[in-house]
Order: C-alpha cells, then structure tokens, then sequence
C-alpha cells in the first residue's frame, strides 16, 4: 500500500512534453497562417504516445517540411477539408489553431498543478 | 542538440510577428503613398508593393520558421486621372496615379493585425508555460 | 510513506491509550483507538483515489471539477494524519519524559 506515486509524476511528465510538442506545431501553423502553400500540422494524439513504450519517432512523408522533432513523436499533417484552403493553398484555420492554443494551456496548468500537489504532498509526508 | 520544444515554439511566434510586421509595414507604406504621383511630366508614380512569405527551415532550430521571401512590386497598371495642373501630367493632362486601392490595403491590414494577435498569443503562452515549469520546483 | 504513518498512528497510540479506555467507556461505540485506526484507514483510501483521478486527469479522462475536488480531499486527509501523527509522537515523548 505504497504511495510512491511514481506512475502519476511519469505519465504527468510525458503529458508535459507532448503538450509542448503540440505548442510547437501550433506556433509552426500560426506563424504560416499567411505562407502559400503551407498545409496545417499537428501531433499524433497523446492516446498513441502512452499506447508506445518507449515514444518513438514515427516520420512522416520525408518531402514535406519537418517541423521540430521532439520526442513525443513526429508531427503529421492534419486532413482538412479541401473547401476550405485559400487560393494560394494554405489550409490553416487560424480560429481553430487558437481554441488548440486555449486547450494546450489548460492541460499545461492542470498538470502542472497536479505534480506540484502531489510532489508537496509527498514531501510533507516525510518530514 | 536538439531544442526544447517550448522555446522553440517562441522563436517560430518571433518569426511570425516579424514576418507580419513587415507585412503591415508595406501596407502602411502604400496606404501612405496612395496619392504620390510623379515628379516629372508623364512619370511613374509609386508602385504598391506586396510582400510574399515563404516557410524556411531553420536549422539552428530543426523548426520550420516563417519568413519574408520577397518585397514584390506589383506591376498592375497604373489608374489615370484627369490633372492638368500637376506637375506628373502629360500633354494629355493626364496623370498617371498610383495602382493602390486603400480598400484592400485596409482589409490586408486587419488581417495582417489578426495574424500578428494571433502570434502575439502563442508567444504568450509559450512564455508562460515556461514559466509554470519553472516554478514547479518553488517550495510551497 | 503511509505505512509509517498508519503504523505511528495504530501502534503507538493504542498501546498507551488501550487500559484506560478499555475501562472507562466499554459500551460507547468505537474506542478511542478504533476510531484514529478508521480516520488513518480512510486517508489511505482517499490519497489513492486522490491518485488514480489525477492519472486520468492527467490523460484527459476525468473532468477538471472531478481532479480537483479528489485532489483536495487528498491533500486534506493527509494533513489530518500528520497532525495526529505529529501529536501522537510528541504525546509519546511526553510520556517518556515522565519521571518515574
């Protein structure tokens, strides 16, 4: 009956990283919201990284432009809706990209949070 | 050696809002211009410029930055007005008046504003993702 | 960690506490000991559900309201068991400081 709370610091320690791998593609779309051509990307669902032991870096079409390799895997691109690109053939909805952004920061605090209280939790259990 | 994803993040936000700002700088410009004719009869007046970007690697990074590829110009033909008096007209007494339309250039400004808000977002909350990391290990 | 915890709390309390309550209140529902074995039991229960609601938290499989409330509960029942782990033991020094 131990409370060493391993697991919860690793899987909240992944999350982490998979939520910045996830910044990552976010800033990337928004920063090419205007770029002709550019077709929105994204991360594969964090689902998937938990399923792989250890993450692996699954590559994408090696043409396309590569964006930041982190660990938690590679970054694909997202399947949109061919009505929806613009003239100059750049798919990213920069309304969406936003909401993304919001999610991406409540996941960060609310695991941050987490660690934080049970790491001080377990620190004030032994003093 | 690979950098962490969060920074990274914030230098591809710094090179969106650079980007943006060049654009709205050229649009600043044609709007400002929107009347400059010729000094000499029967001269070119300003041209409106465009701004292009283009998605380059960076390799510092391993990330995908955005950058400005090139300041066009946009060679589509100049409006003629009926001007004897200025000194760009010809014997015709026409001049030949700059191609901007101030409409578009204000619709490109809005956007080009939407897009540097959005940067400005990302930036923003990179920074303090960072930040909540950091004071993960703050003593309660 | 919880272990020495509930152990503190069952042991070393009960041993002293076991003669004069066996005495005193007989027939007055749970002893004095049985009720501190109960608070420890449930905080142990607590902090691990605390646990697994935050792992699905963490996964995106529980409600924000869901992880915080099991987190708070979590965090309140353990400092209830310190703040009896910490009386028992300076209770306990008290006694040991007892002159004979």
């Amino acid at each position: 009956m131990q409370l060493s709370s391993v697991y919860l610091f690793e899987v909240g320690s992944q999350k982490a990283q998979w939520l910045s791998a996830r910044q990552t593609a976010i800033a990337a779309n928004v920063a090419n919201a205007n770029t002709p051509g550019y077709h929105a990307v994204d991360i594969q669902p964090f689902s998937a990284v938990l399923d792989s032991s250890p993450i692996e870096l699954a590559t994408t079409n090696p043409a396309h432009m590569s964006l930041p390799q982190s660990e938690t895997g590679a970054l694909r691109e997202v399947e949109t809706d061919p009505a929806e690109q613009t003239l100059s053939g750049n798919t990213v909805n920069l309304e969406q990209q936003m909401i993304d952004l919001g999610e991406v920061t409540r996941d960060y605090t609310m695991g941050s949070n987490i660690r934080r209280a049970f790491h001080q939790l377990l620190l004030s259990a032994l003093k | 050696m690979m950098q962490d994803p969060l920074q990274t993040s914030l230098r591809i936000a710094a090179s969106g809002l650079q980007a943006q700002s060049t654009r709205l700088r050229i649009v600043s410009q044609n709007i400002a211009n929107a009347q400059s004719t010729g000094s000499a009869p029967g001269a070119d007046p300003y041209s409106r410029q465009t701004v292009s970007f283009e998605s380059e690697m960076d390799r510092t990074l391993g990330a995908n930055v955005v950058a400005v590829k090139s300041i066009g110009v946009d060679s589509s033909p100049f409006k003629l007005e009926h001007d004897p008096g200025n000194p760009a007209a010809d014997e015709g007494g026409m001049v030949k008046m700059p191609n901007v339309d101030v409409l578009t250039e204000l619709a490109d400004m809005r956007e080009a504003n939407r897009s540097y808000e959005a940067n400005l977002q990302v930036a923003k909350q990179s920074a303090d993702m960072l930040n909540t990391t950091i004071s993960l290990m703050k003593d309660a | 960690m919880i272990e020495s915890v509930s152990g503190i709390g069952s042991a070393s309390l009960s041993a002293g506490v076991r003669s004069p309550t066996a005495a005193a209140a007989p027939a007055q529902g749970p002893s004095f000991d049985q009720a501190l074995a109960q608070v420890i039991g449930s905080a142990v229960d607590t902090l691990q559900a605390g646990e697994a609601v935050a792992i699905q938290g963490i996964q995106g499989a529980a409600p924000p309201m869901k992880v915080v409330d099991s987190v708070m509960a979590a965090q309140r029942s353990l400092q209830t068991v310190l703040a009896i782990r910490d009386k028992a033991v300076s209770a306990y020094q008290e006694v040991a400081r007892m002159a004979i």
